[in-house]
């Protein structure tokens, strides 16, 4: 356990933060997109956050008996990106080439409130967990002014 | 007991190694402020501190994590709030300069003993 791991944790959380803001301007950016390589409209797309197991007895008994130096941090991992299962938009858009028989064209359901509000909520986390690294940095300089 | 070893030293050493600690703790909240169904953790600075003090043992098996009781939930059982954490980490930030201040005056006073008073 040192204060490099701090680096770490907050590491994990901008990634994870900048995935989620990336999904979230992807959403924005084909709000009206019909064609997709997988075919049909675009779908809305969700980030999954789940934590990374913090300090669990096994590590840490296995970590005090000198058996392995698995480090023993809790950040965050966004790996995995979902479809949101809402079914598709339909206009009445006749003339457009996408448009099935009946004249309805399949627009993606994306509401830009909701991304904005997601965009905005990604940044601040991400403002928040820079500053702890700023944080953690300051307190490495000061543990070197023992040197001094 | 060597014969640098000042009492200050060792309870500021435990002191450091627990403020970093939280910071960890801190840094994992907030890292996890967007993670449904994560939950505080914190540590016990004080009680910790009188359990590290003349146990090495308890200072090798590490703190006690504990979840934090009393915040609020929000719907998707995330409870972390921002502002404890934010000051909590301005807190411990000014906590771990002071320990490390004392440390470095003890060290200069020892240095004043080793060339007999006589300035650095």
């Amino acid at each position: 356990m040192s204060l490099f791991s701090l680096f770490q944790i907050s590491g994990s959380a901008l990634t994870a933060e900048r995935l989620r803001a990336e999904v979230a301007t992807s959403n924005l950016a084909n709000s009206e997109t019909t064609r997709t390589p997988e075919g049909g409209p675009y779908r809305r797309r969700m980030v999954l956050f789940q934590s990374q197991p913090g300090a669990r007895f096994h590590l840490l008994l296995a970590n005090s008996l000198g058996e392995t130096s698995a480090t023993v941090t809790g950040g965050v991992e966004a790996d995995q990106v979902v479809d949101d299962p809402t079914p598709p938009l339909l206009r009445y858009e006749p003339g457009h080439p996408d448009a099935d028989p009946s004249g309805y064209v399949a627009y993606p359901a994306i509401n830009p409130v909701q991304e904005m509000v997601d965009l905005m909520g990604a940044e601040r986390a991400y403002e928040l967990n820079a500053s702890a690294v700023q944080a953690a940095k300051q307190m490495i300089q000061q543990s070197l002014q023992i040197l001094k | 007991m060597s014969l640098l070893d000042t009492p200050l030293i060792p309870t500021l050493t435990r002191a450091l190694d627990l403020t970093s600690q939280r910071q960890t703790l801190v840094s994992q909240n907030i890292a996890n402020v967007d993670t449904p169904g994560y939950h505080t953790r914190d540590i016990d600075f004080r009680q910790e501190l009188q359990r590290a003090l003349p146990d090495d043992e308890a200072v090798a098996a590490g703190p006690f994590v504990r979840e934090v009781p009393g915040l609020i939930e929000r719907p998707d059982g995330n409870n972390v709030s921002i502002d404890r954490e934010s000051l909590l980490m301005a807190q411990n930030q000014l906590q771990f300069q002071t320990e490390i201040q004392l440390l470095h005056s003890e060290f200069n006073r020892l240095q004043l003993a080793i060339n007999g008073g006589s300035g650095q």
